[in-house]
């Protein structure tokens, strides 16, 4: 593989994407840490030592996660108390990370690979599955960990060859893999590169890689029987509505296969039509009864345009792939096929848009991939050239609606979450969770006086224009 | 390919996506300088916080010491152009916010009968069924229909 050095455009679309990242860390400092999946996260998370919490986790029935834990805990040492600066700055470094690697991934070198950043990077934070990444914290956003795990993976795998890849690789896959489930769509994604002819790992690295995953699996099954949460244990959506859980079980459970495969099927249209979006057809139900709104056509005709022009480049480049000549595009297209397979495959037993945040993150890379291709293509003839215009502005502009609307979605996730704060003693009450020692007590209020007084809501935003943004 | 096409359509692909970044930068920036576009502003007192559901906003003005039982003007787009004075208490029952009524409830700023009965007779007006609920289920059986509103709006419009 052959290293190319940055040109101007290289640079031009790094400071785009610092400047996507400014304005989405914008929107996140806007959100106080939460109440619901954070305050009790992090009062678990203070007690005893960072050993024990990571040990214990080991232990847990259902669910394997314990650096989700471990990070939590490295941050809130770290923070000495500042946790609204440490935990929400961690979120805006990651985002600022992610974009970078976006860039990196894309391996802009042409005024033309610089066009299509602002594309990808619109259809990123667009797209329904980023949503769950940046509008929660639990404090620490578990699935945008994951992302960046993701976006690292391929950028170790595409990368010259070098020893020390292969060592952070099998570091990264360990790492992702107990932090969160979906952590082990890294080592997919090291499995996919490699089968695409990227050789930034080595095959030792990538035989390590298929080893750790087998381990996972013997870890969590046969070692500690940690074993995989029950059918029963999550409402779940179903056709134009949501399931309990009880009607889950009573449905399902004699013969949960039905179910498996509803849910993979659904995760896989979800990905790439934005339809339905957590198993449930809310978008063409609207349609249905006419009530679809702006933001509902916008997100499924963009996301089908997308999808469009990524099977279109998967069309054109077919004989290519068949005879195993990747090209550093295809290796990146390659790496999305197979991490929207498996995700898919993942939301088996549940599925819900932010667990196919890895597949959206790698959606979005496809399009710009597909884009730089198109247009490379595309301006052939002027006939050509006026028509591609007009997809392309369709498609950008699809897209970068979506990402103002996930601008105005947190600005209102940080108002919901003030009013969560408001009432946080009811709250507390209501769940059982009212704290029993001064240090828990401390860091309620702590967190509380940070939600209002501290940094308090920004003004809500007001006027008929929501409505174009608004699901 | 063309150079200058390839320029035209690298120009549509980026240029829709730029200036939607452009205008939320531009957004931030304007906000940061002190004033927020596309929104009323802050609250100006405890009353517009509360008739806008802005609850948190309605706990600083109480830590500031501003007083939800006592009068308040609000600007016609908060509520209505109708009621452009009213008390807290009486912002928060139009927006049928239940809890928030609680929240001033427990902390003692429903007063006496009197003041509890008048807002659980505009609660019934405006059809706020859970905070009547809350209020007084029995008492608002007294309330003289569109009386509680009325007196709302002859303080608005004392003309």
């Amino acid at each position: 593989m052959i290293e190319l050095r940055p040109t101007r455009w290289t640079w031009l679309a790094y400071g785009y994407a610092a400047l996507v990242a400014c304005a989405l860390g914008y929107g996140l400092l806007g959100i106080p840490v939460q109440v619901s999946d954070s305050l009790n996260n992090l009062v678990e998370a203070s007690q005893g030592s960072l050993y024990d919490l990571v040990y214990n986790q080991f232990f847990q029935r259902g669910y394997l996660r314990p650096f989700l834990w471990g990070l939590m805990r490295a941050v809130f040492d770290l923070s000495q108390g500042h946790y609204f600066e440490w935990f929400r700055g961690w979120h805006v470094g990651q985002v600022a990370v992610l974009s970078g690697l976006f860039v990196a991934l894309l391996r802009v070198r042409r005024a033309v690979d610089a066009a299509v950043v602002p594309l990808g990077l619109a259809a990123l934070v667009g797209i329904h599955t980023f949503s769950g990444t940046i509008r929660e914290a639990f404090p620490i956003n578990t699935f945008m960990t994951i992302l960046l795990c993701c976006f690292a993976a391929a950028w170790l795998a595409l990368g010259t060859p070098r020893w020390w890849r292969d060592v952070a690789a099998a570091l990264l896959l360990v790492f992702a893999a107990l932090t969160v489930e979906t952590g082990l769509l890294v080592g997919v994604i090291f499995v996919a590169a490699w089968l695409a002819g990227a050789r930034g790992l080595s095959r030792a690295g990538v035989a390590a890689q298929v080893a750790l995953v087998v381990g996972y699996f013997v870890l969590r099954f046969v070692a500690l029987g940690v074993g995989a949460p029950g059918l029963e244990e999550r409402a779940s959506g179903f056709g134009f509505g949501v399931l309990d859980r009880d009607q889950v079980a009573a449905r399902f459970g004699g013969n949960p296969l039905p179910f498996y495969a509803y849910n993979v099927a659904v995760s896989l249209l979800s990905l790439v039509a934005s339809e339905p979006s957590g198993g449930v057809f809310s978008v063409t139900q609207r349609a249905l009864a006419g009530e679809a709104t702006a933001i509902n056509v916008v997100s499924v005709g963009s996301s089908l345009l997308g999808t469009a022009l990524i099977a279109g480049y998967l069309w054109a480049r077919r004989r290519e792939w068949l005879a195993r000549r990747f090209t550093a595009d295809d290796q990146l297209v390659a790496i999305f096929v197979a991490v929207a397979a498996a995700n898919v495959v993942m939301c088996y037993a549940y599925t819900k848009d932010v667990i196919l945040s890895p597949a959206g993150a790698f959606y979005a890379l496809a399009l710009a991939v597909a884009a730089r291709h198109f247009i490379d293509r595309a301006s052939m003839t002027p006939a050509r050239t006026a028509a591609a215009s007009v997809v392309l502005v369709l498609l950008s502009t699809g897209w970068a609606w979506r990402a103002v609307a996930a601008q105005i979605d947190l600005r209102h996730a940080g108002n919901v979450v003030r009013v969560e704060w408001a009432y946080v003693d009811r709250w507390l009450e209501r769940e059982n969770l009212t704290p029993t020692t001064d240090e828990a007590r401390a860091i309620i209020t702590h967190l509380q006086e940070d939600a209002i007084w501290n940094h308090p809501a920004r003004p809500t935003l007001a006027g008929d224009w929501l409505g174009w943004f608004e699901p | 390919m063309s150079q200058a096409s390839s320029r035209v359509l690298g120009v549509m692909a980026a240029a829709p996506a730029v200036l939607a970044t452009v205008a939320v930068l531009a957004f931030a920036a304007r906000e940061l300088s002190g004033r927020t576009p596309l929104s009323y502003g802050r609250p100006l007192n405890i009353a517009e916080a509360a008739g806008a559901g802005e609850v948190s906003e309605v706990l600083r003005f109480l830590r500031a010491g501003w007083d939800p039982s006592q009068v308040w003007p609000l600007r016609p787009e908060i509520i209505s152009s109708t009621v452009t004075r009213a008390t807290a208490l009486e912002a928060a029952i139009w927006g049928g916010r239940q809890p928030l009524v609680e929240l001033l409830d427990r902390r003692g700023f429903i007063r006496d009968a009197e003041t509890r009965h008048h807002l659980a007779c505009l609660a019934k007006d405006i059809g706020s069924d859970e905070v009547v609920a809350y209020l007084s289920p029995g008492a608002a059986s007294s309330c003289e229909p569109g009386a509680a509103f009325a007196v709302l709006k002859a303080r608005s419009n004392p003309q």
